[in-house]
């Protein structure tokens, strides 16, 4: 028996304006599942995690989240950014940061509460940085930021989580730690999408793959997407001939 | 010090209560212009809104009244055309805003160019007048300042994480653009409430300096805050202290008081021993327990 979908794409398009961005994406991620968005730089998998909260509009077809439309699944959705898009000069400490998962919980005009201190501290012992918790944020390593901006999505007891690009420029250490949180998540129940250049990372942890580059060019299990045809349909044929991309797609 | 001995006269005593205010009001207010980087957006709001000073001036209507009616509606203007964060993002905004600043300004020379006495009063909206300052100017900066200061605390965690992750703000379903337009009605409110003190040209040095001096010495928007509030009426009371004992403008004593700081500072944290006394403060910090505050 399947476990129940949490995120369905129904022939979903995407348009900036009048410019298409992302075209018929179609597909399902259950709870419980991990979910690789793959594909070239400029292929759209951004623009589909911003669909999926509601920041871009679906120009045709659909998306839901957790039964809803994603605008209005925002509060039970946690979005990781890539750490370094954030100012490692900001005067925030480690615990600031992850506390911030639980804002919305909080809601308006309220400080945050016992209940909050205590999930913002086990989220980031989730991520073996509990010892880190007063430090100020830029004084970690790329790898460890990233895992405080996950321990903030986690302290936000979301029941989907979306990872943009979380593996770029990250130590094995911190990938490792990063990999192990994401699955604990889902073995809770969580669905996840998780963006990633790492094809390799996609076809060893993840239970599917949507395979983009403007348009959808496979959803389902990695064997069945990550094919020699349907990775240079998706890549082109050059990009195949370079680096460890080859090597997955002469393997398989 | 003169100042001291002076503190007889009313016109004194409403200066100094003035600049107190409005330092803690920029001291405030300006952690968050750094944070986000909008130091060039105030510096455009501040000379925008000179026109507004001008006109209301022209019209007998109450200064504060009429540069913040003018205030309002350029928010607007600067909202609707770059967005609050324009700023930041590349060139096309910044000309906007540069635009905006540098039509606003030559709006108001050319207006004041139309009476008689107008560089005598140009100087008084270029650099403030603190000691003119009425009572009635008090109760309007005291009223802005609780008002500004009570949004600041109320909206305490969600400007903090407009400021530090404007992306996760928008995903979390925060109305990230009305909290932006929020902030910048704030900080017009604070321009406006600064023009008696150190007048329009001024008012960005007193709302940018101190929180930029504070940011080279805190790792938390908290003490980042009371660093600049402090810096704030510490820089008004030196520059009051000064103006009175050689007799230069306030306006000018206090601005240049606020240069000292932030010079001071920048010296004092690049020399070796600047980074240690950093490191060691932070040290002991870390060492207690971790602070989960908001």
């Amino acid at each position: 028996m399947s476990r129940p979908a949490a995120i369905v794409f129904d022939q979903a398009s995407i348009a900036y304006g009048r410019v298409p961005a992302l075209e018929q994406v179609h597909g399902t991620v259950r709870r419980g599942e991990i979910v690789a968005l793959v594909g070239p730089n400029g292929a759209g998998k951004s623009t589909l995690i911003k669909a999926l909260l509601g920041l871009v509009p679906v120009a045709s077809g659909s998306i839901t989240v957790l039964g809803q439309a994603p605008a209005q699944a925002r509060r039970l959705v946690a979005y990781v950014p890539q750490a370094d898009t954030l100012d490692p000069d900001f005067p925030i400490s480690v615990a600031q940061v992850v506390l911030m998962g639980r804002y919305r919980r909080i809601g308006w005009l309220r400080p945050p509460g016992r209940a909050d201190r205590d999930a913002a501290a086990e989220a980031l012992a989730a991520v073996g940085l509990a010892h880190r918790a007063a430090d100020r944020f830029g004084t970690l390593s790329g790898g460890q930021r990233q895992r405080v901006l996950l321990a903030r999505a986690i302290a936000a007891q979301p029941e989907a989580l979306l990872l943009d690009e979380p593996f770029n420029g990250v130590d094995a250490v911190s990938q490792e730690a990063l990999l192990d949180t994401i699955k604990t998540l889902a073995a809770g129940g969580a669905a996840v999408v998780v963006s990633t250049h790492d094809l390799g990372l996609a076809q060893l942890t993840c239970d599917g793959i949507c395979l983009l580059n403007r348009h959808q060019f496979g959803f389902g299990p990695p064997a069945d997407v990550l094919t020699p045809d349907l990775l240079r349909a998706a890549y082109g044929g050059a990009a195949l001939e370079l680096g460890d991309r080859g090597l997955i797609v002469a393997r398989s | 010090m003169i100042l001291l001995t002076s503190l007889g006269d009313g016109y004194v005593r409403r200066a100094l209560l003035e600049v107190v205010i409005v330092g803690v009001l920029c001291g405030a207010v300006g952690v968050h212009v750094v944070l986000r980087r909008l130091s060039f957006l105030t510096t455009a709001l501040t000379h925008a809104t000179f026109p507004g000073v001008v006109i209301a001036t022209l019209l007998g209507l109450g200064l504060v009244l009429g540069a913040g009616v003018f205030g309002v509606l350029l928010v607007a203007v600067v909202a609707a055309l770059t967005g609050p964060r324009g700023a930041e993002h590349g060139r096309e905004t910044t000309s906007v805003t540069a635009v905006v600043l540098s039509g606003g300004f030559a709006l108001g020379m050319a207006l004041m160019s139309t009476q008689e006495g107008f560089s005598r009063d140009l100087t008084a909206f270029l650099v403030g007048s603190v000691l003119t300052v009425q009572p009635s100017d008090l109760v309007v900066s005291a009223v802005t300042a609780a008002v500004v200061l009570g949004m600041l605390a109320a909206l305490r965690k969600e400007l903090h994480l407009a400021a530090f992750d404007p992306d996760a703000l928008a995903a979390a379903g925060y109305p990230a653009r009305r909290l932006d337009l929020v902030l910048l009605l704030a900080l017009e409110a604070t321009v406006v409430t600064s023009l008696p003190a150190v007048g329009t040209i001024m008012a960005v040095a007193l709302i940018v300096g101190p929180a930029a001096t504070a940011r080279l010495w805190c790792s938390r928007t908290s003490t980042m805050t009371a660093v600049a509030i402090g810096v704030g009426v510490a820089s008004g009371v030196i520059g009051l202290a000064v103006s009175e004992q050689w007799n230069v403008a306030a306006g000018g004593a206090i601005v240049l008081s606020v240069a000292a700081f932030f010079m001071t500072s920048l010296v004092l944290r690049s020399l070796p021993w600047g980074e240690l006394a950093v490191a060691v403060v932070g040290r002991r910090k870390s060492a207690g327990r971790p602070t989960y505050s908001g």
